[in-house]
């Protein structure tokens, strides 16, 4: 396994919402096979910067990003980028489970289809081993054909995550995933994370501070736009360099 | 103080109940013009009925001269050019609605979205003379002999395009019924376009969909709820109009294969003859029984639609 390999580089990027700016001159690394979490305060830019990855923004026509991501050695605020492709290899999961309303195989049959033609033997195959990746099969095998919307609030999330890892991504962008599940579904979903990380490289947007300590190996900090600290989890929550990370991991606000 | 509001409370008893009963007499008085309605046209309608029996709706010969009435030629002018109506109406209304709320600039959506609710508001005789100086010398010249030209051998389907093209006709009045009923189905498919839940459609993009894919697998399920909300609403419409349809329908009481056609619908049967019906007579009663059909099919459709809807909303 590789460690410390640097998988997306974030250079002086700014961010804004019509004229509004909304990141101010972003620059970090996300090391592949890790998770990064960023925490911070609502409104702070980091679920902007997550939706910035994979260029979400571009459904939006007052948003626009300046700077340099650079992915794979490409970077992919470039107009030029296929965002298909580049949503391809970057995944995402958002604040609340979005299944389609569509039978649970066909959830995950969704994003293949986009890119393979695969013979239904192959596709039942490649379904299994999603399902079984996010520990979700044995809840649901019996009942691969009924609609995806009868599954619990957890489940459903985890039924997002196979649907974003069966189109193969490198990257998963998490955007406070379980912040609409109850405790044990949000354990599940953690220790996922743990398993995951060795194929994927993991962002997770949370404003659940237990939780960036508990899964994330890196830890980033955002206020007011500005990415004020980053560094490993154990350093960032115990001995903070910043004041601000310090008032803002005591509870001081936020 | 919530001794205080407890005691207002107590003087306010009768105003809740006030408002209680108006509201109850309101939804009571609805159904009762709705009953009446019905009772009347059927009341009025009894001699036809009587004297015709089942043969009112199956027959198609409507003879003054003989006294002989009935309503199949309406009734089938009636579905044919309605449905030929919903049938044109709904790809315009759907690329509207899906150009409106998904492709366009929001600002030169604004204008478009009230330029196709002022739509609605042209009145329907309006409509109908614009249909019959400008649509029907279009259709006569172009639109029919171009049909006709190419559906002109297809077996089976020739039939539809066969006759003279004289501009006037069912296919006109399904045109001109296509017109007006877009606008609502539009708005329908507009209102659901914007209720998709914009993080469903967000969860495709983040697969690498395109836009076609989004719309193809995620809104278009989404949003059948409201596109056949918006289909009932405009062949609603389209059953009851009356003045656009009389102008361009031809009306000759003739039942035929080709759309090209001149007929009647029972609206506009009604509309024509019912100033040179006298009280009491048969003709009258006649019409008044045509009413009584018009109200029944839609009703059916009404009934059917709803059905359909559970069926679509079980199915999730």
């Amino acid at each position: 396994m590789i460690h410390d390999e640097t998988a997306i580089s974030i250079q002086k990027v700014d961010f804004y919402y019509g004229a509004q700016q909304a990141l101010k001159n972003i620059n970090f690394d996300v090391q592949a096979n890790k998770v990064t979490a960023m925490i911070g305060p609502s409104g702070c830019g980091k679920s902007t910067l997550l939706r910035m990855l994979n260029r979400m923004y571009d459904l939006y026509p007052n948003q626009h990003a300046k700077g340099q991501v650079l992915f794979d050695g490409v970077n992919i605020l470039d107009k030029e980028t296929d965002l298909n492709i580049l949503r391809s290899r970057i995944g995402m999961v958002f604040q609340k489970p979005t299944p389609f309303s569509m039978s649970i195989y066909d959830n995950i049959a969704f994003g293949i289809k986009l890119y393979e033609r695969l013979s239904s033997a192959q596709m039942q195959e490649k379904v299994e081993k999603v399902l079984r990746q996010v520990a979700l099969w044995d809840e649901v095998k019996d009942r691969l054909y009924r609609s995806a919307l009868g599954l619990s609030g957890g489940q459903q999330q985890r039924l997002c995550i196979a649907r974003a890892l069966a189109v193969e991504p490198e990257v998963i962008l998490l955007d406070e995933p379980t912040s609409a599940l109850d405790p044990i579904s949000t354990a599940k979903i953690e220790e996922l994370l743990d398993i995951l990380k060795e194929n994927y490289t993991i962002l997770l947007v949370t404003h659940n501070l237990q939780q960036a300590a508990r899964c994330a190996d890196k830890v980033a900090f955002f206020y007011a736009g500005e990415l004020v600290e980053m560094n490993d989890a154990a350093i960032l929550f115990t001995k903070p360099a910043q004041t601000k990370t310090h008032d803002y991991i005591t509870g001081r606000f936020g | 103080m919530a001794i205080f509001q407890s005691k207002n409370r107590k003087n306010n008893q009768i105003l809740p109940y006030l408002f209680t009963s108006l509201t109850w007499c309101s939804g009571a008085l609805i159904i009762l013009i709705f009953i009446g309605l019905i009772i009347e046209l059927c009341w009025q309608g009894r001699q036809a009925f009587s004297v015709f029996g089942f043969e009112f709706i199956t027959s198609t010969t409507w003879n003054p001269v003989k006294q002989q009435y009935s309503a199949g030629v309406s009734l089938i002018g009636t579905l044919l050019s309605s449905c030929i109506g919903v049938m044109l109406a709904l790809p315009l209304s759907f690329g509207c609605a899906y150009c409106l709320s998904e492709l366009m600039p929001r600002f030169i959506a604004r204008y478009m979205t009230a330029t196709i609710q002022l739509l609605a508001a042209i009145p329907s005789i309006i409509l109908g003379m614009w249909g019959f100086f400008i649509l029907v010398p279009l259709m006569s010249k172009y639109v029919q002999p171009f049909l006709k030209q190419v559906f002109g051998n297809v077996p089976y389907v020739e039939i539809l395009f066969s006759g003279g093209t004289f501009g006037v006709g069912i296919l006109t009045a399904g045109l001109i019924l296509a017109i007006m009923i877009t606008p609502f189905i539009t708005a329908m498919m507009q209102e659901s376009f914007a209720n998709t839940p914009s993080m469903l459609k967000e969860s495709a993009y983040s697969l690498g969909a395109t836009k076609w894919e989004v719309m193809r697998h995620v809104t278009l399920p989404w949003v059948q709820k409201g596109v056949i909300g918006g289909i009932v609403l405009g062949w609603g419409r389209a059953l009851g109009e009356t003045m656009a349809v009389t102008f361009v329908i031809g009306n000759a009481h003739h039942a035929g294969w080709s759309l090209f056609t001149s007929s009647n619908t029972i609206a506009s049967l009604i509309a024509l003859e019912f100033s040179e019906s006298t009280a009491g007579s048969l003709k009258m009663s006649s019409l008044m029984a045509l009413g009584a059909v018009l109200m029944m099919i839609s009703f059916i459709v009404l009934f059917c639609s709803q059905l359909l809807l559970k069926q679509v909303l079980k199915s999730r």
